[in-house]
């Protein structure tokens, strides 16, 4: 029974990491709410970007290799895909009653929105084919190091003896020495170990939020000289951002940030945003620190804001790469984005997911229970659960 | 509370005040002066008073809303006289010496400078602040909540237009949308509560609900229910400086509405800018240090002074209980 509970905490544990791309329906009841008839501008004569904005539609980050040479869907491939991916969820689909992966499940049903395909068939717009830039050396061997050590924790469990996808790579066996070992650099993503707050993902320590995201909504609020975006995202992972528009130069490079530093200016009337000064702490992909990102947001019309973001890190990828999304308009006066960054407040899995762990370890210890280093808890919800099929290794879009 | 789990904690109040201190960067141009500050029009281009900019408290209201004499520790135990003006730093702070205290002030809250609590009210707080390093919120680095945060010893950043009013805190990255024109209230209760203003004259009135009832006023203990109603007032003294009042209604912890006041000072350093401060890190060896597998923080050795520090799992966690049974 203890170890049923573990196992569920685990679970909550683990829907929680998903937040940076399947999030709760917040679809608007009409598209416009009280917008300017036309693209308008501020009291002040600034581009106007106000308002409560999102991407409607689910397009993967990176085209899939079987639309390789498709830019844009029809309308009927994207009902088709709908359809595809409705099952993909698993909504009407129950497992062994009462089981942990059932219990999962429902609370998939029930957190997992389903968006509707988008028109592109890849958010990358650059390169051409929407796919990465291939990966620098650097790069190639950073992951492999990281993808090694996650690996090797998770060679004495059950994952790894059925040879599941989330094993691929590895092998089963005994508790590795690399157990008492620190992961190559520090850790934002599950590890299968649970020795501390640092061993669990950021987004099971409620700071998951990353720069650049695609997914969620932003409210944008501007004044003279700074335009605010705070960021309903992820599963109570908001955040605020404040974007000092003019001619300021970046912070010191001592000073390194989860978010970097955000430097905007007007060129004509797309806001430009200059973003350095990353953290080593955070990641997004393999980038940490040396990710550069150049901005921008342009009104298109009284309901669509472009945004584009090109991403640089020479240690990381071979050249830039840029996306791009239209997002929409959202009812000002419904408010329905109003979702507090409340993680940390609440969260409980953190802490029960190393007290459990601490009493496996007593329990073991005194020859009342398995090693815990045998279970998973990083993984092990990949055929029947979804989550991991759905998001791949490191949360990435799609 | 184990007379010494608390350390870590203090450390890190410390630890916090002395973050706070290079929470604001000076750009300085290549010739080595401090660039002047951007110009600050005194009215935005609708004619009402220009709030946007970078603002921070000057006061002690942080530390307790109430007036009170500086106290020599900011957790204190009875010295060697039995009166309370005779108490000495406890162990928590003892290492931080003169840093430890607490500054006297002569408060913040208007007329008698009384708070006025129902009986059973005034117990708990003396109880929160009996138990200040177990109970504030602030510690744990949860949402500070409405009004705490504008008088938090950290910048907040005003992004001012037509029909909304952003407020960025620097504290655990909080915030809140003041929203002037029509809106619906949130779908459920909320640290930061709810804010729906209005101008009358040259005052932004803001009316604040919707609360959880989960934070505190300020590092004394004094608290209020998810009942409260707060009305805030922010009038322009100077471009540069904003009188800011809350009237606080809460009839569940207050025999009546009270109010606090105070001077709210505009950030003049050239380039101002919010540094963050991710303070749910930094909470996590208080928060989660206990159920680590190898606890990090158990002595602190210095010169002059050890430190040891035990752990435990806080009394009436319901994880903890349902696991031991």
């Amino acid at each position: 029974m203890k170890s049923r509970l573990l196992g569920a905490l685990a679970i909550v544990v683990l829907i929680a990491g998903i937040t940076g791309l399947l999030r709760l329906a917040r679809v608007p009841s009409d598209g416009a709410g009280s917008a300017p008839a036309a693209a308008g501008r501020t009291a002040w004569g600034d581009p106007d970007l106000q308002g409560i904005w999102t991407d409607p539609y689910q397009t993967p980050l990176q085209r899939p290799p079987q639309f390789a040479s498709k830019e844009v869907f029809t309308d009927q491939e994207r009902a088709a895909l709908d359809q595809q991916r409705a099952a993909i969820l698993r909504r009407d689909q129950r497992v062994e009653r009462g089981s942990e992966r059932d219990v999962a499940g429902a609370y998939n049903a029930v957190f997992q929105s389903v968006r509707p395909t988008g028109k592109r068939t890849s958010l990358v717009v650059d390169p051409p084919d929407g796919r990465l830039p291939p990966l620098t050396e650097d790069a190639t061997r950073r992951n492999a190091a990281e993808r090694e050590f996650r690996l090797a924790l998770l060679q004495p469990t059950e994952t790894c003896k059925k040879g599941d996808t989330a094993c691929a790579g590895g092998k089963y066996g005994p508790v590795s020495p690399r157990r008492n070992e620190l992961p190559p650099f520090y850790n934002t993503g599950r590890l299968n170990r649970n020795d501390g707050p640092e061993d669990r993902s950021l987004t099971e320590r409620c700071i998951g939020a990353v720069l650049p995201d695609f997914g969620g909504y932003r409210r944008i609020v501007q004044s003279p000289g700074a335009v605010s975006i705070f960021y309903d995202t992820g599963q109570g992972q908001g955040w605020q951002r404040v974007i000092p528009v003019g001619s300021s130069p970046h912070l010191p490079s001592s000073i390194r940030q989860r978010f970097g530093d955000s430097r905007g200016r007007w060129e004509g009337d797309t806001l430009v945003v200059d973003v350095t000064n990353f953290s080593p702490k955070y990641s997004y992909q393999a980038a940490r620190d040396k990710l550069h990102l150049v901005e921008r947001f342009k009104r298109l019309d009284a309901n669509t804001v472009e945004y584009s973001v090109t991403v640089e890190d020479p240690t990381t990828w071979t050249r830039p790469w840029t996306v791009k999304q239209e997002l929409v308009k959202q009812d000002e006066q419904a408010n329905r984005i109003y979702y507090e960054p409340r993680c940390h407040e609440g969260n409980y899995g953190l802490p029960t997911m190393l007290l459990g762990t601490r009493i496996e370890e007593r329990a073991f210890s005194q020859g009342q229970g398995p090693d815990p280093a045998t279970k998973d808890t990083a993984t092990d919800f990949g055929n029947e659960g979804g989550v991991d099929a759905l998001t791949g290794a490191g949360g990435a879009i799609f | 509370m184990t007379k010494t789990s608390a350390i870590a904690v203090l450390s890190a109040v410390v630890g916090a005040g002395v973050a706070m201190a290079f929470s604001l960067v000076l750009a300085q141009t290549p010739g080595g002066t401090t660039a002047q500050p951007a110009p600050r029009p005194a009215r935005t281009a609708d004619g009402k008073p220009n709030f946007s900019g970078i603002w921070q408290a000057n006061n002690e209201a942080y530390w307790d809303l109430q007036a009170h004499e500086a106290r020599p520790g900011m957790v204190t135990q009875p010295g060697v006289y039995p009166q309370e003006y005779a108490r000495v730093p406890a162990a928590p702070v003892l290492a931080l010496g003169a840093a430890a205290g607490v500054p006297g002030s002569i408060g913040v809250v208007e007329g008698d400078g009384q708070i006025p609590y129902k009986p059973e009210a005034a117990a708990l707080k003396q109880e929160n602040g009996a138990n200040w390093v177990d109970r504030d919120p602030e510690l744990k680095c949860y949402l500070p909540g409405i009004p705490r945060a504008m008088y938090m010893p950290y910048p907040f950043q005003i992004v001012q237009s037509t029909n909304k009013i952003q407020m960025a805190y620097t504290f655990a990255n909080a915030a809140r949308t003041i929203h002037l024109d029509k809106v619906e209230g949130p779908p459920d209760d909320t640290y930061m509560g709810h804010s729906v203003g209005r101008w009358e004259g040259d005052t932004l009135v803001v009316d604040v609900t919707s609360f959880n009832g989960r934070n505190w006023f300020d590092r004394a203990g004094n608290f209020h229910s998810a009942a409260l109603k707060l009305t805030e007032r922010f009038t322009p003294i100077t471009p540069d400086a904003i009188h800011y009042e809350a009237t606080i209604e809460d009839p569940e912890t207050f025999t009546r509405a009270w109010k606090i006041s105070m001077p709210i000072y505009r950030r003049l350093e050239a380039n101002a800018q919010l540094v963050e401060y991710p303070c749910i890190e930094f909470a996590e060896e208080f928060l989660y240090g206990h159920v680590r597998k190898q606890p990090l923080v158990k002595r602190w050795e210095s010169e002059t002074m050890i430190v040891d520090i035990t752990r435990k799992v806080p009394p009436g966690d319901k994880f903890y209980d349902w696991y031991r049974r």
